[in-house]
């Protein structure tokens, strides 16, 4: 589980996140949207403690990111991330990038990471692409392998920052289906996107930014039939035109 | 043409004179090795520390980098020689002034530092380049900052500097000539002392001049294989 407790970050005098409270239950799809700037993309390095915050908690599994006594390394281990522009090693393989924590981390020999590699490739559906170098690779297929890479590790939760939006339409979809498939098979996830058919199929709940603030919060029903902010509204009815 | 002067190119190869610049090659290419490997190691690590989130670490690097590119390679290269070992307290500068080849470890590693520190200004360039969620990226599997710098941020960055340390490493072979002037035997002294015992100093050092730019071109067909090799694979062009 995790608790995020009235949470303040501030870059300077720009308040980002101004009192975020949630609750993510173990086995839950929260998906996170809301305009550019309004603090989402922030939120998750906070929970891995990729970013500081000044003010307020956040406890993974009752560990504390903000003790300076917590091994974040640790922590980290557990939390999934995968980013807007895959970040792939670019001079490694894709067998290469998904194999290399759990070898140089969780110590594990080559042939066992890459049993699981080969286990997590099938997966997402690139068994055929575990030599090839992410520069070789379409968008949609990096992304599937950033996905892979993150899963290696055995992570109780996965953090998604906008993972379809530096791709083509056509690849979004195949995207789409690895995190659907991984939400129905009872991962946690926090996704911070735009794609409403995402969130109506696997999101437990939906909440809704801006200028770092959660507006909004509630199933994918109430948010997108019923929305009580204007901000939210105006949201909404840009996104899905 | 006409020259009241009478070429002898024999200096070139005439016994004994062949074998000092052969000598001479061998030393250069001797210190300009020895001063490479020095060079990427302290370089790597300096440039390493200037990018690491602890202030201290940065300013020990950024001191680094600014003494040793802002203070011209000849001065250090004195420096060393002569008040190097005083470094070491007095008894011990006593054995160290009498160390056999002391000007040969001098120049090495007078020659290893300077260039560390414009390496280090390389990398630094290179790492720059590399996006912030890069860093996180590696993070966030719960490797170390060790790890992620050792396995990814590092030999990232590496491939993306290969051109620049093309030129340096040319530049160390080139800088070797310095240290004749500690009296080191490499190929300029040697062209010297030629001139010195046959007064045929146009052609040693037109000779010397040859074997640099021989040299040179060994140098950078060598880079371009380690280019070929390394380059990020569909990132880098040909």
């Amino acid at each position: 589980m995790i608790e995020i407790n009235k949470i303040n970050k501030w870059y300077g005098d720009f308040h980002v996140l101004q009192d975020v409270d949630e609750v993510i239950e173990h086995g839950q799809t929260v998906v996170i949207c809301g305009p550019s700037g309004s603090g989402k993309s922030t939120l998750l390095r906070c929970i891995n403690g990729l970013e500081p915050f000044q003010k307020g908690e956040i406890l993974v599994d009752k560990t504390s990111v903000k003790d300076p006594k917590t091994d974040l390394y640790k922590l980290r281990e557990k939390i999934g991330m995968v980013f807007q522009r895959f970040e792939l090693y670019p001079h490694m393989t894709a067998m290469e990038n998904i194999t290399l924590a759990p070898r140089k981390v969780r110590k594990w020999s080559k042939e066992r990471a890459q049993d699981k590699a080969m286990e997590l490739l099938k997966r997402v559906g690139m068994v055929d692409k575990a030599d090839a170098y992410p520069a070789n690779l379409s968008g949609g297929q990096q992304q599937r392998i950033a996905i892979a890479r993150s899963l290696a590790m055995e992570p109780a939760y996965m953090m998604f920052d906008e993972p379809t939006s530096a791709l083509d339409p056509e690849m979004i979809k195949e995207v789409l289906d690895v995190m659907v498939e991984l939400a129905k098979a009872g991962m946690t996830m926090l996704c911070v996107t735009h794609e409403m058919g995402f969130a109506k199929e696997v999101a437990d709940e939906i909440i809704f930014m801006d200028k770092g603030k959660i507006v909004e919060r509630g199933t994918y029903d109430d948010f997108f039939n019923n929305p009580q902010t204007d901000r939210a509204k105006l949201f909404l009815s840009q996104i899905l035109d | 043409m006409n020259f009241a002067y009478d070429f002898d190119w024999s200096v070139l190869w005439r016994d004994p004179y062949g074998v000092m610049l052969i000598k001479g090659l061998g030393m250069t290419i001797f210190l300009g090795i020895s001063a490479w490997i020095i060079a990427m190691a302290v370089g790597i690590a300096v440039g390493t520390l200037r990018i690491t989130k602890y202030r201290l670490l940065r300013m020990i690097g950024t001191a680094y980098v600014e003494v040793f590119r802002n203070i011209p390679l000849l001065v250090q290269m004195f420096f060393w020689f002569y008040a190097g070992p005083m470094l070491f307290g007095e008894t011990l500068s006593r054995q160290i002034n009498r160390l056999d080849g002391l000007a040969i470890y001098v120049s090495i590693i007078g020659l290893g530092l300077y260039t560390a520190s414009r390496i280090a200004e390389h990398l630094r360039a290179g790492f720059a380049s590399i996006s912030k969620d890069q860093y996180h990226a590696v993070l966030s599997t719960g490797m170390t900052q060790v790890q992620m710098y050792r396995y990814v941020i590092i030999p990232y960055a590496l491939r993306l500097t290969i051109p620049p340390l093309t030129t340096e490493f040319l530049t160390v072979f080139k800088n070797t000539s310095i240290v004749m002037t500690i009296g080191v035997a490499e190929l300029t002294f040697q062209s010297y002392q030629i001139d010195a015992e046959t007064f045929h100093g146009l052609e040693a050092t037109t000779g010397a001049m040859f074997i640099y730019l021989l040299l040179g071109m060994t140098v950078v067909k060598f880079m371009d294989l380690v280019e070929r090799k390394y380059k990020i694979q569909g990132l880098m062009g040909r």
